[in-house]
């Protein structure tokens, strides 16, 4: 079942729960996993999300949450002013996505200094969110648990020592997905968590031989509380 | 204890079990989240004062973000205290405090999504203008709370609660049936009036459009916020009545998601539609976005 406290909640600035706390969330998850501060911050909204973005304070809102605000910051009425205090260069534009996409669909690009990120993403409703691509690998992430993003070089084992190194720290894997470009190219596996996984546990991850690179997503978007 | 995923299933569990819908309700999240109970009505008490406090700065007044509304829940609060008053108090403070959390929202202020933002109003308004009068205190009321979020969880299990894609009747329809559950059970209703009360109120949303005008979360959401507070209140006074819900309610749940697909998407949040494209609606609109 879903979360009383995701239904009762969140508690958000307004005015839109899938316009304005979503979006914030959504670009959250960006800031996330770009793990760096962004200097450029590029958005691509489709349908509603196009539509009603000024009325809903999406554009402030999606700002916002590339600044690292959590949706009951009051400052997200005037992120847009404090991203260029900042030095964040942003922009938004509309772009349509297709008659299968989300109404409520974004891509974000963010850009650090030393690295960039893409992902596309939706808010479904209430404050929720599912992040559908990130990098260009199709996902369905919620955001909402413990969630491990690796990156790697396709070859064999690699499921097993990653699952490995979370196995014996005694935590359970909820779910997980792999997928690949193609043979032996690059490689992504999403590793869903009931509970989050020690630092040491993820740097182990990032010295196995082939991988890239390894995200940790914390429960950005709501979901269980922490007691 | 089965889990809870359906009406049926927690009306099932209530009857094998005995026990209050909240009970059920924070047992199965303290289970599924690993948090314990306490802790649970400790941040619905903290929900619950926010909720409060949105109330309260929604009537002090002052104008939206883009000038269209504002002052609206002040006017009935004030209103009703002259003593001119066609529904009589409960009502007219649901009506006012429902209004009010859509104002501040609409000013970018703090409020508390239930279960979205654009109706955020009824669940609030409805459970705090039932505790005023009828002397309930806060414990008290969160018990209420918590059957209303529980009832949006489950509607929440089967259809997705935004305008965008099941339109209005996706949000405020939902908000209304959590408050008239909410409210049927403080006001002592057993399980079965309090799943009846959410499904009487959710089936008299039914096909309620999304069209908001320049696409803003003012005109008709704020004022529409306080209407449907009165569909949770008659849902509320008609079930605890006697009045039963001959579809059960999950499956007026099933019926609001077919309706929201059958909907074009001009009514289901774009502003393409239906008050929004009217003559004033499009004015308005221009006017907001400097459109030629």
């Amino acid at each position: 079942m879903i979360s009383l406290l995701d239904i009762v909640g969140p508690v958000m600035v307004g005015p839109s729960s899938s316009h304005t706390a979503g979006a914030c969330r959504l670009s959250h998850v960006a800031l996330a996993l770009l793990e760096e501060e962004p200097v450029e911050a590029r958005f691509e909204l489709h349908s509603a999300f196009a539509k009603t973005m000024r009325g809903h304070g999406t554009d402030r809102a999606l700002v916002a949450g590339a600044l690292g605000m959590e949706v009951d910051d009051e400052r997200i009425k005037d992120a847009l002013d404090l991203a260029r205090a900042r030095g964040l260069v942003f922009s938004f534009k509309p772009k349509n996505m297709g008659p299968e996409a989300h109404p409520n669909s974004v891509a974000i690009h963010l850009k650090g200094k030393t690295h960039a990120i893409s992902i596309l993403g939706a808010s479904i409703g209430g404050g929720m969110i599912e992040i559908r691509e990130v990098d260009g690998f199709p996902v369905s992430l919620t955001a909402r648990d413990p969630c491990i993003l690796l990156f790697y070089e396709d070859r064999p084992g690699m499921v097993m020592r990653a699952s490995e190194i979370i196995g014996r720290r005694g935590i359970n894997i909820a779910s997980m997905e792999v997928l690949r470009r193609g043979k032996g190219d690059q490689a992504f596996m999403r590793i869903d968590l009931d509970a989050p996984l020690p630092h040491e546990d993820v740097a182990a991850l990032r010295d196995l031989p082939g991988v890239h690179r390894v995200h940790v997503l914390d429960r950005v978007a709501g979901g269980a509380p922490i007691t | 204890m089965p889990r809870l995923n359906s009406f049926a299933d927690l009306l099932e569990a209530a009857r094998e079990t005995g026990r209050p819908l909240d009970e059920l309700f924070l047992d199965e999240e303290s289970t599924e989240r690993e948090v314990p109970i306490e802790r649970l009505r400790k941040m619905f008490l903290e929900r619950w004062a926010v909720m409060k406090d949105s109330v309260r700065r929604g009537l002090a007044g002052g104008k939206s973000f883009s000038g269209l509304v504002g002052g609206d829940a002040k006017r009935v609060i004030e209103f009703t205290r002259d003593g001119d008053i066609a529904g009589g108090h409960l009502v007219a403070k649901a009506i006012a405090y429902s209004i009010a959390v859509l104002e501040e929202n609409s000013r970018m202020g703090v409020i508390v999504a239930a279960p979205t933002a654009g109706a955020a109003g009824m669940v609030p308004g409805t459970l705090l203008a039932l505790s005023e009068e009828h002397g309930l205190d806060d414990a008290a009321t969160v018990r209420g709370l918590v059957v209303a979020g529980g009832f949006g969880a489950l509607v929440a299990a089967r259809a997705e609660l935004s305008g965008a894609a099941g339109g209005c009747q996706a949000e405020q329809g939902v908000g209304a049936s959590m408050a008239a559950g909410g409210l049927a059970f403080l006001l002592g209703g057993d399980p079965e009036t309090c799943v009846h009360a959410a499904a009487l109120t959710l089936q008299n949303t039914l096909g309620l459009a999304c069209d908001p005008v320049a696409g803003l979360v003012e005109v008709p959401c704020v004022v529409r916020n306080g209407f449907t507070a009165m569909l949770a209140l008659a849902g509320a006074q008609t079930a605890l009545a006697g009045v039963r819900s001959v579809i059960p309610m999950d499956e007026v749940v099933e019926a609001m998601v077919r309706i929201g697909e059958a909907m074009p998407r001009s009514l289901k949040e774009t502003a393409d539609g239906g008050l929004a494209m009217t003559p004033t609606g499009c004015r308005i609109r221009n006017e907001l976005y400097q459109i030629k």
